[in-house]
């Protein structure tokens, strides 16, 4: 029996706005509980949204990402129900006038997912439980949400993790988000229904709610494909119903049936007018909007590097930003990359540190960079001065002044040494004359040997051959 | 001194010449406030009032508030000071923030005496639906005639001298009715006008900061006192604050008034007509203009279950956050949903339930179509056909109610024309964010009755000016309930 699946995802993205969607509230996803809130965010009575701009110009810039059709007219809607997380009793969201509709995004393969929806909403209060207490931190109600509706066009759990991370890359490279789930950035609910090939019926939706890891939606997904499966093939129906994934058993679990929707009353809040956004303004947003992901990969691969640095590259936003900042010193694109991507990120990955953590400035590795450009130092040399660097918490520059690194330049010195190893292996002249051009090699590795590698590695190479040709 | 019937000119004028001092006026004002017998007060200021006009600004006696004790309703949200919104639900809730119009008032040197009685969240036309009981008229000390609602006791205080002004609100009339049964100056000028900011909201699309006077020169006053864009709400306009002072005394002459015919047609009370034809006359005598134009009688009567439907279902989602939890009244439960139930059936009276389920109902996914956006077609329709008689006139002019202040327990014909036109046709001021303004033009039995006029949005200077010269005519300025006393 073999089955079609139809996935759609809900995702919800914080923004990293200043200050929240209506309030004047900073948004800090660190701060202590309840310090980062308004009179608004507490539902005092009397008091009046004002919405935040720099969300809309976030919003527009997501939306353009993802293909969509941008609504020039924007009104705010109501959605009412009762919950102890939502202290005015109706969260504000768009129903009627979302900001986006009608986009895509691409996924590696190529294939295209339609994606519905974007809007625009506020966040909840973060609710929590010890004992048998509630407790509610207002920093989270009110913070900027975008909500984005995928249409149902992913079929495996490793579609829908990577329909996530495209998305959670666009927000951090355009910058209005952080993007970090593990922080609740990133939100996700899916829906999941498989019918019988052939078939036109479609199967019950089964929503997973609240999935807050990539790992964990790609896993809940596979699960509740073959979970579901098992139950067609059993002959048994899938009920329509809610489910969560139970991280510690690897599984999803059923949360409640799905009886009728609540009804949500929807009304345009009467407190916020009518927002016309002109041409201009939505141009605006566009052209001043950071670039992503993919748009740096072209640009990095216009300079020279090739796909696989640059995608190793674009992983990550603040690389990248590492990565442009250090280019300002004019060093080798490939050798920083290189660099970057080998050595930094070795540490990174051993300390288990971010790159915003990285106490090595990219204007010091540029410029360290620059040195082995310019044969001023080998790169086992700049290897130790880099970690010595970050090891001692000390400028690049410092380090170099103490260890008073230089190379050997001097030809006469090298010239002796080579010489001296030349008297000693008068084989390798045979060797070499033999065509075994190996040799070279190891005679380079046994001057270093003798100058701690501090020797220029170009001129030993050329001093080598011309003491080899002359014997 | 008369200060019972003084003008804010009069107060002022006492002030500076320091034939009284802010200090006493306000003592006087409290001493008033505590004889109130019409349950006019929810909360009366005494200690708040006299730290306050103890630390006067000097700079600012130069502004006809400076000194003058003000009234205003439980609705606005006031720094330190209950604020309950005649609600049980709300008792104990002591805000952390001042609205807009206490701020400007006090920027402006008025002294905060009172929050007054009205009907439970603003939900009510009668005065009665209080958590204190019902507010009387003080034009009737046997307590059987109603003030009006919702902004009662703020009408109360004004009629009976306590206070030369009082802030009130209006969604439906609930300044503008009251004015008319209590011989005052009612006034909300266009929405947006004025910052809803601090004004806990009932229908924040119908809700406008209004206020009671008793002459007109004194609403304009207000005006400028009150009028401007206010950051803290969207919706309050970025409009030209005018002097609205300026133009009270332009003649009336080539003035364009239009007389909605069926509103007339629906009132039976030959001496409220009487009096209105009289200041009819006058104005035509005056060299204005005066047209009955015709209104189809169903968008009259379409006027209030508007008004219900979109009032009540904006109600259900604004005190949805009256549970409890963050301020007032908290009844503990044994879940979130069990507290809410308990809160919110202890707190809440059944009329203003009632309201609340029709709101609730009206936005269901079932009724929507056929009840809430019905009702927001039929607003658009009826402030189409009004704006259309204001395209061809300066103002519209009715008598503001079909007679004078009912009885607390007299029943109406809810369907008869009079109720359905007639006795709540105002709300279409509310619907199209007109201004509108609400006087006395005559009495009967001894109670005061007003007729009204609305004109187009912010188009309160021309407004002001047609109600002073009617107020001219009929003499009816600064007219006070019952004895007064002197300072």
């Amino acid at each position: 029996m073999e089955f079609n699946v139809v996935i759609g995802l809900e995702m919800h993205v914080e923004m990293n706005t200043k200050s929240k969607m209506f309030s004047s509230a900073p948004v800090s996803y660190v701060a202590p509980s309840n310090t980062c809130l308004s009179l608004l965010d507490m539902s005092f009575p009397g008091t009046l949204p004002s919405v935040n701009k720099q969300a809309i110009v976030n919003a527009i810039r997501l939306s353009h990402a993802l293909h969509m059709e941008i609504s020039d007219i924007l009104t705010f809607e109501r959605k009412n129900y009762f919950y102890s997380d939502l202290p005015k009793g109706y969260q504000i969201t768009q129903a009627f006038n979302p900001i986006g509709k009608n986009g895509y995004l691409t996924l590696n393969s190529g294939k295209i997912i339609r994606v519905e929806r974007l809007h625009i909403e506020e966040d909840t209060c973060r609710q929590f439980h010890i004992g048998n207490e509630s407790y509610l931190d207002f920093n989270r109600a009110g913070i900027p949400l975008f909500e984005i509706v995928t249409l149902p066009d992913i079929t495996s759990g490793s579609e829908a993790k990577e329909v996530l991370e495209t998305i959670r890359s666009m927000v951090t490279f355009l910058g209005i988000s952080e993007g970090k789930a593990e922080l609740g950035n990133l939100r996700c609910d899916v829906n999941v229904s498989l019918s019988e090939k052939g078939s036109n019926k479609l199967g019950h939706k089964v929503e997973i709610k609240n999935l807050n890891s990539l790992a964990n939606i790609q896993k809940a997904v596979d699960y509740e494909i073959s979970r579901q499966s098992n139950l067609i093939k059993e002959g048994k129906s899938i009920k329509q119903e809610t489910r969560r994934y139970d991280e510690a058993h690897k599984r999803t679990v059923k949360l409640r049936e799905k009886v009728d929707a609540v009804d949500y009353k929807f009304f345009t809040d009467p407190n916020i007018p009518p927002i016309k956004l002109s041409k201009e303004f939505i141009k605006d947003a566009i052209d001043s909007s950071l670039e992503l992901a993919s748009e740096k990969k072209v640009r990095y691969k216009a300079l020279g590097l090739n796909d696989y640095d640059s995608s190793l590259l674009v992983n990550s936003k603040d690389i990248t930003d590492y990565f442009d900042e250090g280019l300002k010193t004019g060093c080798s694109v490939k050798l920083l990359a290189n660099w970057i991507n080998v050595d930094v990120q070795a540490i990174l990955n051993k300390e288990n540190i971010s790159i915003k953590e990285f106490n090595i400035s990219s204007i010091e590795l540029g410029n360290l960079v620059l040195l082995v450009e310019q044969d001023k130092l080998s790169n086992k040399q700049a290897r130790e001065i880099l970690l010595e660097a970050h090891s001692s918490d000390k400028k690049i520059e410092k380090v170099l002044q103490e260890r008073n690194f230089s190379l050997v330049n001097d030809e006469a010195k090298l010239l002796d040494i080579i010489s001296e190893l030349l008297d000693s292996n008068p084989q390798i002249v045979t060797d070499y004359k033999e065509g075994k051009d190996h040799v070279i090699g190891y005679l380079v590795g046994q001057v270093n040997k003798v100058t701690n590698g501090n020797a220029n590695p170009k001129i030993v190479h050329k001093l080598i051959i011309q003491e080899i040709k002359r014997r | 001194m008369d200060y019972k019937r003084m003008t804010l000119l009069d107060l002022h004028k006492a002030i500076t010449d320091k034939e009284v001092a802010p200090f006493d006026l306000v003592k006087y004002a409290i001493e008033l406030a505590k004889q109130d017998k019409n349950n006019a007060f929810e909360y009366i200021c005494e200690k708040e009032a006299f730290e306050k006009v103890k630390t006067l600004d000097e700079n600012k006696k130069d502004n006809l508030l400076y000194g003058v004790p003000v009234v205003i309703k439980d609705n606005y949200s006031t720094k330190d000071i209950p604020t309950t919104a005649s609600s049980k639900i709300l008792e104990g809730y002591v805000p952390i923030f001042d609205a807009e119009v206490v701020s400007r008032l006090e920027n402006e040197g008025a002294i905060l005496i009172g929050k007054t009685t009205m009907d439970e969240l603003a939900m009510g036309g009668s005065g009665t639906n209080g958590h204190l009981g019902a507010a009387y008229n003080p034009w009737d000390k046997s307590h059987k005639h109603m003030i009006g609602g919702s902004s009662s006791g703020s009408a109360a205080a004004v009629s009976a001298g306590i206070v030369p002004i009082s802030i009130g609100s209006d969604t439906g009339d609930s300044v503008r009715k009251p004015a008319s049964y209590a011989g005052l100056v009612g006034f909300k000028p266009t929405w947006g006008r004025i910052s809803r900011y601090g004004l806990l909201p009932f229908a924040c699309s119908l809700d406008h900061v209004a206020y009671f006077t008793r002459n007109v020169f004194d609403s304009a006053y207000l005006l400028n006192v009150l009028a401007g864009r206010d950051n803290k709400d969207m919706s309050s306009s970025f409009n030209k604050v005018e002097d609205y002072t300026s133009r009270l005394d332009d003649s009336l002459k080539g003035k364009r008034i239009a007389v909605i015919k069926e509103i007339n047609a629906s009132i039976s009370d030959k001496v409220v007509l009487n009096a209105f034809n009289k200041t009819v006359e006058y104005l035509t005598s005056q060299g204005a203009i005066v047209d009955y134009v015709s209104i189809d009688s169903k968008i009259l009567k379409s006027i209030y279950p508007t008004y219900i439907i979109i009032s009540s279902a904006e109600a259900t989602s604004n005190y949805a956050n009256l549970d409890g939890v963050k301020f007032g009244n908290m009844i503990d439960g044994d879940s979130y949903a069990d507290l809410v139930i308990k809160t919110r059936t202890e707190g809440i009276s059944e009329y203003a339930k009632r309201r609340l389920v029709i709101g609730s109902f009206s936005l269901l996914k079932d009724n929507r179509e056929e009840l809430f956006v019905r009702a927001q077609k039929c607003r658009r329709v009826i402030v189409n056909s009004i704006s259309k008689v204001l395209e061809q006139y300066d103002v519209i002019y009715n008598p503001a109610s079909p007679s004078i202040a009912p009885f607390i327990k007299s029943t109406k014909n809810k369907i008869a024309d009079e109720y359905l036109i007639a006795d709540n046709y105002m709300a279409y001021a509310n619907m199209g964010g007109f201004p509108s303004i609400t006087f006395p033009i005559g009495f009967e039995k001894n109670m005061p009755f007003g007729a009204n006029l609305s004109a187009k949005p912010f188009d309160e200077a021309l407004l002001l000016n047609i109600a002073n010269q009617i107020e001219k005519f009929t003499g009816l300025a600064n007219i006070i309930a019952g004895d007064d006393d002197g300072i």
